[in-house]
């Protein structure tokens, strides 16, 4: 996609390519294109203080400026931008440090920052604002672009010692709008805060003030850089890959940069693309070169790659964040083990239910690679399989008036979205196989508690139903048997007896039965889902 | 049954239940079940009967937990009743147990005076008394007059009621001619028993019951417990009952009450029924005997052929033919003729009739 950006840059002024083109960016709609403004830096943010192993202290500032324009500023305490880095980073288009990588990361295209620079021109004229400090300088500039050489513009405006590490980024913002839906700022910010318990997140919205503080004590750790398997890779990812590579030929670059490429195998794919000419120099590949390539790899049959290279955010850290930002009544927390889907990928499902606390009734917490989806949510496959699901057996009515959330989590080097976007999850068989289980093992859980607080809310009905009787009850059985008002006194207290043995014991039972039903999938971490079934 | 008698009753019922309670488990006590498919009509006794199905009430049961509670608060309540000697209806009774169980409970002992009447019916049943041995009072119908003494031991002072120097009026039935009150003397050779007040008025205006030497009784349409205990009492003096009632479902039906009893009190058994009762009329049968009274009949509405029907349902009276033809003659004619037609001719015809129906023996079983 971002490849047919750049090919046409020569051809069209930048800025009027991007009013065409810019719902390939994530800007469609007023008030999506703030929540992906919001997205790109908060994103930026978070993966920099990754890279640097400090946890992330992110505040964000919206504020309206009047008809149809935000005022966003976000503030990270990373490392910070190097003055040489700032024009490239924000002003030209794929320059990301983290591109040419083949790691599990939230955004890969790079196009993201300096997508919201352009937008701020677009709409706004006014260039973004940056506050840097890094390497013990605080650098204050301005950077826009020139549309027409894809250049960065940096305005320097001050430049001095400074302490510490950080970034701050904003600038003014305009056809967005600010609103507490499902898809605003909020939201976005939330969901963030869930998939990252090791940062504290805050949120200014005009006056209002909203945290969410750190939840876990540990950094989550660093994916591993590994080379990518034929399967996960696009015709995209496949050419900026090979521009840089130092081989003669493309047999070697394949057999060099990826794993579970050998010279059979490679073999096998010149039968299968016949073609394109595996003996030419990697840079001198061409997109179609690079589409037949990406085709061919399906073709052949591949040994899977290790899946060590996929990182879930953890059942105990789930468990934690979901205890501190929708603070639930019952919880299940579920990590499947690790999958491959299109024969070569590898990816990791998590799942969560959490039951009667802060979240909104029925709600569908979509995340890949800890980065949430807002939009798109008809298109996909978590929504679908969720909804799929025959929630009725698990003693949920109706999904939508349940004050039930549900988490999934798709962790993998390669995500398939469906689309530019990156807002849904295509339908990969394998992929909705483990959502499916995932929630539904998370279901039964959810039953037994129902099952068991119903049961037990039976149990405490008849009690009171009994118990409310008692006192006129044995007043008048001792005056009618001819005994005295201290004798009903007595039989008040046998009486109580008897019902309390009769009713008052029915957690015992429900536990007991819960316990034998439990467990039948044999996976569920210790600990798991237990903590919010205390009342 | 004597006051001490009740007391005994009620507190055994109290004391068995304290003893359930000391050994541990729920206060429970028997009674024989009230519903339809426990009524028994025994050929030999001639009435309706409850069966030998019992059913248990007990406190530790979530559906039985506050009638259980309730019905010893009646019990309780009664028992008062019958220490002080006072006496109160049922509506008395359901106002004294209005109460709320508690200022943290939204809920009073008896909400509705439908709840509290069940309860006193079970009572009766599961200790074998009457209300009025619990000192409950029932409203007052029914009127007789005749040669007949009643010894009235009433609110501390001893009356002797003469029921031939009543008037026009008669003496009004009351609710209990069992406690406090006894026969002095009865000088009749037979009871009668018209449907309607206004028959009534019309032979004792005619000292009907001075000429015949009866006792001459109305319970004012369906009769009440005073007025069918009464009758027992005069029928246990062996003197013949006669029934005179409207010639339709309804009145054939306040018959069948007097004589066996209904199903819904059942319970009630043998006090409250007589069946040596006879029926005099009127019939269908006296339409085609009684030219005159052809021209009066009314047409039968859909409830009185409905009940007719349902009396053919009942084996003790369908198995009487008589019976079986006059109900199926209602059926077939759709007619109906009140007692109050054998004025029509004249006044006085009343009396003739009775006379001659009794004389000729013609009266249905």
């Amino acid at each position: 996609m971002a490849e047919g950006i750049f090919s046409k840059f020569k051809e069209y002024s930048v800025a009027e390519f991007f009013k065409k083109n810019r719902q390939m960016l994530g800007f469609s709609g007023k008030v999506r294109s703030l929540t992906t403004i919001v997205h790109e830096y908060v994103t930026n943010s978070l993966d920099a203080c990754g890279e640097a192993g400090v946890f992330p202290e992110i505040e964000v500032w919206v504020d309206e400026e009047g008809e149809g324009k935000c005022r966003v500023k976000v503030r990270d305490n990373g490392p910070g931008i190097p003055k040489s880095h700032v024009g490239k980073a924000l002003g030209v288009m794929l320059a990301g440090t983290k591109f040419n990588r083949y790691v599990q990361q939230r955004g890969q295209q790079g196009i993201g920052a300096t997508g919201c620079t352009m937008y701020a021109l677009v709409t706004t004229g006014k260039p973004i604002k940056v506050l840097s400090t890094h390497a013990g300088t605080r650098l204050e500039c301005e950077v826009g672009i020139d549309f027409r050489n894809n250049k960065p513009l940096v305005n320097v405006l001050s430049e001095a010692p400074g302490e510490g590490s950080g970034l701050e980024i904003g600038g003014s913002f305009g056809e967005v709008k600010h609103e507490k839906s499902a898809y605003g700022v909020y939201e976005y910010l939330r969901r963030t805060a869930i998939a990252n318990p090791h940062a504290t997140i805050i949120f200014n919205s005009g006056p209002e003030r909203f945290v969410f503080p750190k939840s876990v004590e540990g950094l989550p750790p660093k994916p591993a850089e590994v080379k990518p398997h034929p399967l996960g890779i696009s015709a995209h990812d496949l050419i900026e890959k090979a521009r840089g590579a130092p081989y003669q030929k493309v047999s070697a670059f394949l057999q060099e940069e990826f794993v579970r490429v050998s010279l059979n195998k490679v073999k096998e794919l010149q039968e299968a693309v016949p073609e394109v000419d595996l003996g030419k120099k990697p840079a001198a590949l061409t997109w179609e070169d690079a589409e037949r390539l990406v085709a061919g790899f399906g073709k052949v049959k591949w040994i899977a790659p290790a899946t060590d290279s996929v990182v879930p955010i953890g059942t105990g850290q789930v468990e934690k964040s979901l205890n501190s930002i929708i603070g639930p009544e019952f919880m299940y927390v579920t990590q499947r083990s690790p999958k491959i889907y299109r024969g070569g990928i590898p990816f990791v499902v998590e799942a969560a239910l959490a039951y009667n606390g802060k979240g909104a009734n029925g709600e569908i917490l979509r995340f890949a690679n800890r980065a949430p989806l807002l939009f798109d949510a008809g298109g996909c496959s978590i929504t679908q399989t969720i909804k799929d699901v025959d929630w009725k057996r698990y003693g949920v009515k109706s999904l939508e008036e349940e004050p039930l959330s549900i988490f999934v989590h798709f962790a993998s080097v390669h995500v398939p979205y469906t689309s530019a976007g990156k807002q849904s999850i295509s339908d990969e068989e394998e992929v909705v196989d483990e959502i499916r289980n995932a929630v539904m093992e998370a279901a039964r859980s959810l039953q037994r508690h129902l099952s068991g607080k119903r049961r037990d809310k039976e149990l405490k009905g008849k009690r009171s139903a009994v118990l409310r009787y008692v006192e006129q009850l044995s007043k008048d059985m001792s005056e009618l048997g001819g005994g005295k008002a201290a004798d009903g006194e007595e039989v008040k207290g046998r009486l109580l007896k008897m019902v309390e043995e009769r009713y008052g014991h029915g957690k015992d039972e429900g536990q007991a039965e819960e316990g034998a039903g439990g467990r039948e999938e044999g996976e569920a971490p210790p600990g798991d889902g237990e903590g919010g079934e205390e009342e | 049954m004597s006051d001490k008698a009740a007391l005994e009753k009620l507190e055994k019922l109290g004391k068995s239940m304290l003893q359930q309670v000391k050994a541990g488990v729920s206060p429970t006590f028997e009674t024989p079940l009230r519903s339809k498919g426990n009524v028994e009509y025994e050929e030999g006794l001639g009435y309706l009967r409850l069966g030998a199905k019992k059913e248990e009430r007990t406190f530790l049961n979530v559906g039985q937990a506050r009638t259980f509670m309730q019905t010893v608060a009646v019990a309780n309540k009664t028992k008062k009743f019958v220490k002080e000697d006072l006496h109160t209806s049922i509506r008395g009774l359901y106002y004294q147990l209005k109460f709320s169980l508690g200022e943290d409970v939204d809920e009073s002992l008896f909400e509705e005076q439908s709840e509290s009447n069940v309860l006193i019916e079970d009572l009766e049943v599961a200790l074998g008394v009457k209300r009025e041995d619990l000192h409950l009072t029932t409203d007052r119908k029914g009127v007789v007059a005749g040669e007949m003494r009643v010894r009235d031991n009433f609110a501390g002072e001893e009356t002797v009621i003469d029921c031939a120097k009543q008037g026009r009026s008669g003496w009004m039935i009351p609710s209990d001619v069992d406690n406090g009150m006894e026969f002095v003397d009865v000088e009749a050779d037979y009871v009668l028993v018209v449907e309607k007040d206004a028959l009534w008025q019309r032979l004792n205006e005619d000292r009907f019951w001075k000429k015949e030497n009866c006792i001459l009784v109305t319970p004012k349409g369906q009769a009440s417990r005073g007025t069918r205990r009464l009758l027992r009492k005069l029928a246990d003096k062996r003197l013949p009952v006669y029934v005179m009632t409207d010639c339709d479902a309804w009145g054939w039906y306040i018959y069948w009450t007097i004589k066996t009893g209904s199903m819904n009190l059942a319970y009630l058994g043998r006090d409250f029924s007589i069946p040596e009762s006879r029926f005099l009329g009127v019939t269908m049968a006296d339409i085609e005997k009684y030219a005159f009274l052809k021209k009066l009949t009314i047409n039968a509405k859909p409830v009185d052929l409905k009940r007719a029907e349902e009396m053919l349902g009942y084996p003790w009276i369908s198995k009487h033919k008589e019976w079986a033809l006059e109900l199926k003659k209602v059926l077939k004619m759709k007619k109906k003729l009140e007692q109050d037609a054998l004025q029509g001719e004249r006044l006085t015809f009343v009396g003739e009739y009775v006379r001659e129906k009794i004389e000729k023996k013609q009266w249905l079983p």
